[in-house]
């Protein structure tokens, strides 16, 4: 244990750093993402056969790739098409585009699983179709998806680490930096892992209190 | 640079590598699973919390942070060791706790009445486990237990980072000796592609077989 309190003394603040910029990019690339997501589905509820088949096909791809393939896609891409973008962005432009490929398949679950006659219950109430989308599915679609939204915004989070593949410093390659740096075995990467380990508990925890308190109204 | 037809070769030996990872990953993993569920239901809390804590951290932390981790300290006590022997112990960690959360919802879905039918029956521990718990069990898991075996294949992506030669590693070598960036990486797409959206599709079709004949979703 001494070995740990040695550590965080001396590379507290280091960490701290690294987890800002895990945290930093995690939230900005969800908040994009659920964007992303939504206009992908609203695309599909919306457009013709084309562009439901657009969509699809960029759906299966980006379900089907492993992370790294977007993420050097952009990291290596736009630098030949003469953009220069920091490294943090590029990352974050990948994660955004292959999570909001997810999220909109979330929202389109959560919209099938709603009862098909509501839709004609509330124009039958005189609703006008926008209202009743806006009044009876959109809140439902919101509703059912948070678990999922949970859990898509951990496997988001730990997604993060992968930046450390072009030369991102967050949690990941801080403690491998350290690592090498010190010479240490492994207690970095502990170390990265409670930080890691607590941020999911806080992700679950705020998805689990969201859900429950919406649930019933 | 362009990449050449070779460059593609090289990709579709890579690609090889990274499906043998994933498979082989896949079945210790799978054996793993099998072990670790029973604790999940065992008697003991000890047990119980043991599983638990070990599904949470397992599937807390990113799998690049395990398999750094896992090179490290393995290298920290034998020396250096072959990075595939890593990467092969990383993803069976991995996906071993992924499988035995969905073997372990499997056995949450048996219907209660079952427990009490097979006991009436007069069945052996033994042989409600292997007539009764076993069939069932495999076929609830069966369409999430492919969704994972789909991650395997994507998560030995990762293995590239440390020093696993598979196929996103070949591609990254390849971009950073052609800058033929757009190509190689759409080449290495399409092979994941294929691999990851088989399983998919094997597991939509089972999926559809094994709900026609009454077995696959929930009990009534």
């Amino acid at each position: 244990m001494g070995q740990y309190r040695a550590w965080v003394e001396a590379y507290g603040v280091a960490f701290l750093e690294a987890a800002g910029w895990t945290l930093a990019v995690a939230v900005a690339s969800f908040i994009c993402a659920l964007i992303w997501g939504a206009l992908l589905f609203f695309a599909r509820l919306r457009g013709g056969i084309w562009t439901d088949r657009i969509v699809d096909g960029y759906v299966q791809l980006l379900r089907n790739i492993p992370v790294l393939l977007p993420i050097y896609l952009i990291y290596f891409g736009f630098p030949l098409a003469g953009l220069l973008w920091p490294a943090a962005i590029c990352g974050g432009i990948a994660l955004v585009l292959q999570n909001g490929a997810y999220i909109s398949e979330i929202f389109r679950g959560a919209y099938k699983a709603i009862d098909r006659v509501q839709p004609d219950a509330a124009r039958s109430l005189g609703l006008l179709p926008w209202m009743a989308f806006r009044k009876v599915t959109l809140p439902q679609i919101l509703v059912h998806s948070i678990p999922a939204l949970g859990n898509q915004a951990v496997l988001l989070l730990k997604d993060t680490s992968l930046l450390s593949a072009i030369t991102v410093v967050e949690l990941t390659m801080q403690a491998k930096v350290l690592t090498e740096r010190t010479g240490a075995a492994y207690a970095p990467f502990v170390v990265a892992a409670i930080f890691y380990l607590a941020m999911v508990s806080v992700i679950e925890l705020l998805a689990r209190t969201a859900h429950r308190s919406v649930r019933w109204k | 640079m362009e990449m050449t037809s070779s460059d593609v070769w090289v990709m579709a030996h890579a690609a090889q590598i990274s499906l043998a990872l994933a498979l082989c990953s896949i079945a210790f993993g799978t054996i793993l699973a099998v072990l670790l569920t029973p604790l999940a239901f065992a008697r003991l809390a000890i047990a119980r919390f043991a599983y638990r804590l070990y599904v949470f951290v397992v599937r807390g932390t990113p799998v690049l942070l395990l398999a750094l981790l896992t090179f490290y300290a393995l290298a920290s006590y034998w020396g250096r060791i072959s990075p595939y022997a890593a990467g092969v112990v990383v993803l069976t960690i991995y996906l071993s706790a992924l499988f035995a959360e969905i073997f372990r919802g499997g056995v949450l879905a048996i219907p209660n009445p079952l427990w009490d039918s097979s006991k009436s029956l007069g069945l052996s521990r033994r042989s409600i486990f292997w007539r009764v718990v076993t069939p069932l069990v495999a076929r609830y898991s069966l369409p999430p237990y492919l969704n994972v075996c789909v991650m395997a294949v994507k998560a030995s992506s990762v293995l590239s980072i440390i020093s696993v030669w598979e196929l996103t590693f070949a591609s990254r070598e390849i971009i950073e000796r052609t800058l033929d960036v757009y190509r190689v990486l759409a080449v290495a797409s399409v092979f994941y592609f294929i691999m990851c959206f088989a399983i998919d599709r094997v597991g939509r079709w089972m999926e559809g077989r094994l709900a026609a004949k009454g077995f696959a979703g929930e009990p009534a």
